[in-house]
């Protein structure tokens, strides 16, 4: 559930100015840069080209303990490599997915955190906690791996069940059900008093979560009623609420890394008796806010499946808390941005890079999309409660990437 | 883990002692003999222990001719990731010119053994490496003001008084000044970092307002917002 109602469904003024695609939600796509859904090409253009095909049946670009290649129960697969980067910490690369029976797909070419700013209530102090994540690792237990694979101490590599896949009941016969599974890989990162766990979960239907959960230990800072809640024991301590922006960068490189254009999809008119379907391409470089209803995907406009439909990712679901800060930190005023792919790119803020711009919001600079980046803003207010005291329990934030015709059917 | 902490000080009367002083700090969470040295890495593994000694020489080897004096030190390196390079195995070397206040960035191709390209400007901080957190502590501790409201309170959790910074569970962060804040303006330009410290009874004083800048070797107070 998205926690949008509070803004109106507008796109973000920025979308409007910065945004080659058409400013209002209502007004038609922009023509030409993709098929209409649905469009059927002259049968030679139906499969992708055979240098796809040829890379993804190619070695994986890592090896042994980077590799993960895994088998759900369902038939499906994922794999990918990961590496732990000084800065970013938990990094993964090549990611793709192969639906039962099916060819594999490429789905990102690289996802990591791209920052975790955490401002408190009363104004100070304002963390950007990336940092060198990589060197704060936390070494994990086998009790903090249960049924999975440690790699190299701190990625825990693992599959779980996600409840049902799927149940229908038919009249006179035994239901139509079956369990889900997905395969998570995590890592934890000592931040202070926090300790974040950074996961990325790859369910059997094609689904991506990327989510991040804070637990460990509250800061401690004592503040006035106005700026807390109070914790402990009786009165005396207000703990300072605060918020956790945390941002993702996601290179999408769906079906081999060429054709990925990102589009939003909006549904005006609710609350009436009718909504209709409106598509914004983006051509260029984009900022774009949460909106009820509202969500985005990368497709490949050159490769179809089975039916005929352009194979994407769609991004959605954030449940984000929406911050919205002050003038220096505009990055934190849009929920999603979509760049250019620039290798000196890499955080949302506080890029460690000399003669590159310092933060995502900047990374906007009207430029002609044709190898797009995508950047995903999730944030949580976290006003403490008695239930948070030592060790606190974990809080999540995050999204989901899901897949839009990928399959031509339920891929079970 | 994929990175070592190779250290150059190039201070103006070390020169000649270079080779010396390239200085190999083994991480605390390293795991670099569980991997073989000897193993071909595929492109997109994490760099070698030996690809990083290799980078680290590199990218210092060219430093050692380009700046005789002033503090360099080379933070840590990391994979490089650029897809222009392709498949090439490449690495990003950060330096930080302490004399000068610049931040570097060179890049290594392993196979061509050379600096292929160097980015370089004032007032984008990287990440403080491991060694920059501990110096940053030593500072903090010497002070007499801050420092010592850290010995005390270590005193008071630990019974006993504090012997070094490697009593303390440290993380640093870099600080950037905010518009209204006063105090730390040199951190504009200076290479600033915020020093979290963790007592041994889990706590964490608040030195949110203390900010150790690195450069001049001061301990700076924030005040307003
Ligand atoms: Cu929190």
């Amino acid at each position: 559930m998205r926690l949008s109602a509070l803004l109106p469904s507008l796109l973000s003024c920025a979308l409007i100015v910065t945004c080659g695609a058409s400013a209002s939600a209502s007004a038609p796509a922009r023509a030409g840069t993709v098929l209409p859904t649905g469009t059927v090409r002259p049968s030679g253009a139906l499969s992708p080209g055979g240098a796809v095909r040829e890379a993804a049946r190619r070695a994986p670009a890592c090896g042994a303990p980077y590799l993960v290649e895994r088998e759900l129960p369902n038939g499906a697969r994922w794999r990918l490599c990961w590496e732990m980067r000084v800065i970013e910490g938990l990094t993964l690369t090549g990611v793709a997915y192969t639906p039962p029976r099916g060819r594999p797909i490429p789905v990102l070419r690289s996802t990591a955190l791209a920052q975790i700013h955490v401002p408190y209530d009363s104004g100070e102090p304002r963390f950007h906690d990336i940092g060198a994540l990589g060197e704060n690792a936390v070494t994990l237990a086998s009790a903090d791996c249960p049924g999975g694979e440690r790699r190299e101490r701190f990625v825990c590599v693992t599959t779980r069940s996600r409840g049902h896949g799927y149940l229908k009941s038919l009249p006179g016969e035994p239901n139509l059900s079956a369990l889900g599974h997905e395969l998570v890989v995590y890592a934890a990162f000592q931040i202070g008093w926090y300790t974040y766990l950074v996961e990325w979960a790859f369910s059997d239907d094609g689904a991506i979560t990327p989510r991040v959960g804070a637990t460990g230990s509250l800061a401690g800072f004592a503040t006035g009623p106005e700026y807390g809640w109070s914790t402990g024991t009786g009165d005396t301590h207000v703990e300072q609420s605060h918020t956790h922006n945390i941002f993702w960068r996601l290179d999408f490189d769906v079906d081999g890394p060429k054709h990925d254009v990102v589009e939003q999809y909006d549904f005006p008119g609710s609350g009436t008796a009718r909504r209709t379907l409106s598509r914004t391409v983006f051509t260029e470089e984009a900022k774009a806010v949460n909106a009820p209803a509202r969500w985005w995907r990368v497709v490949d406009t050159e490769s179809r499946n089975a039916d005929g439909h352009p194979i994407s990712w769609e991004i959605g679901d954030s449940g984000s808390a929406q911050y919205r800060g002050p003038a220096d930190e505009a990055f934190t005023r849009a929920d999603l941005y979509v760049t250019q792919y620039r290798a000196c790119e890499r955080l949302a803020s506080n890029n460690p890079a000399p003669r590159c711009a310092g933060s995502v919001d900047r990374y906007v600079s009207g430029q002609r999309l044709t190898d797009p980046v995508v950047w995903v803003n999730v944030s949580y207010h976290h006003v403490a409660r008695d239930e948070d005291a030592d060790p606190m329990p974990t809080h999540w934030q995050g999204f989901r990437i899901t897949p839009r015709d990928a399959m031509a059917e339920n891929p079970r | 883990m994929a990175w070592g902490r190779i250290v150059v000080a190039l201070a103006g009367a070390g020169v000649a002692a270079l080779a010396g002083s390239l200085l190999l700090l083994s991480g605390e969470q390293g795991s670099q003999a569980a991997r073989s040295p000897l193993r071909t890495p595929s492109p997109a593994d994490p760099l070698t222990d030996e690809e990083i000694d290799r980078v680290g020489e590199i990218a210092s080897a060219t430093l050692r001719a380009r700046m005789t004096n002033g503090r360099v030190e080379l933070l840590y390196i990391e994979r490089g990731d650029d897809k222009a390079a392709g498949e090439r195995r490449r690495a990003d070397a950060y330096i930080y010119d302490y004399a000068a206040n610049r931040f570097i960035v060179r890049t290594v191709d392993l196979a061509e053994g050379r600096v292929v390209a160097e980015r370089e400007g004032r007032g984008t901080q990287p990440p403080p490496s491991r060694l920059e957190e501990e110096r940053a502590a030593e500072l903090l501790l010497a002070d007499r003001v801050h420092g010592g409201r850290i010995r005390a309170a270590y005193a008071r959790t630990a019974g006993r008084p504090l012997r070094s910074a490697s009593d303390l569970g440290l993380r640093a962060l870099i600080y950037t000044p905010r518009p209204a804040s006063r105090g730390a303006e040199a951190c504009s330009d200076h290479r600033c970092v915020r020093l979290l410290v963790r007592l041994p009874d889990g706590t964490w004083p608040d030195t949110t307002r203390t900010v150790v800048d690195l450069s001049a070797k001061k301990i700076l107070t924030l005040t307003g917002r």
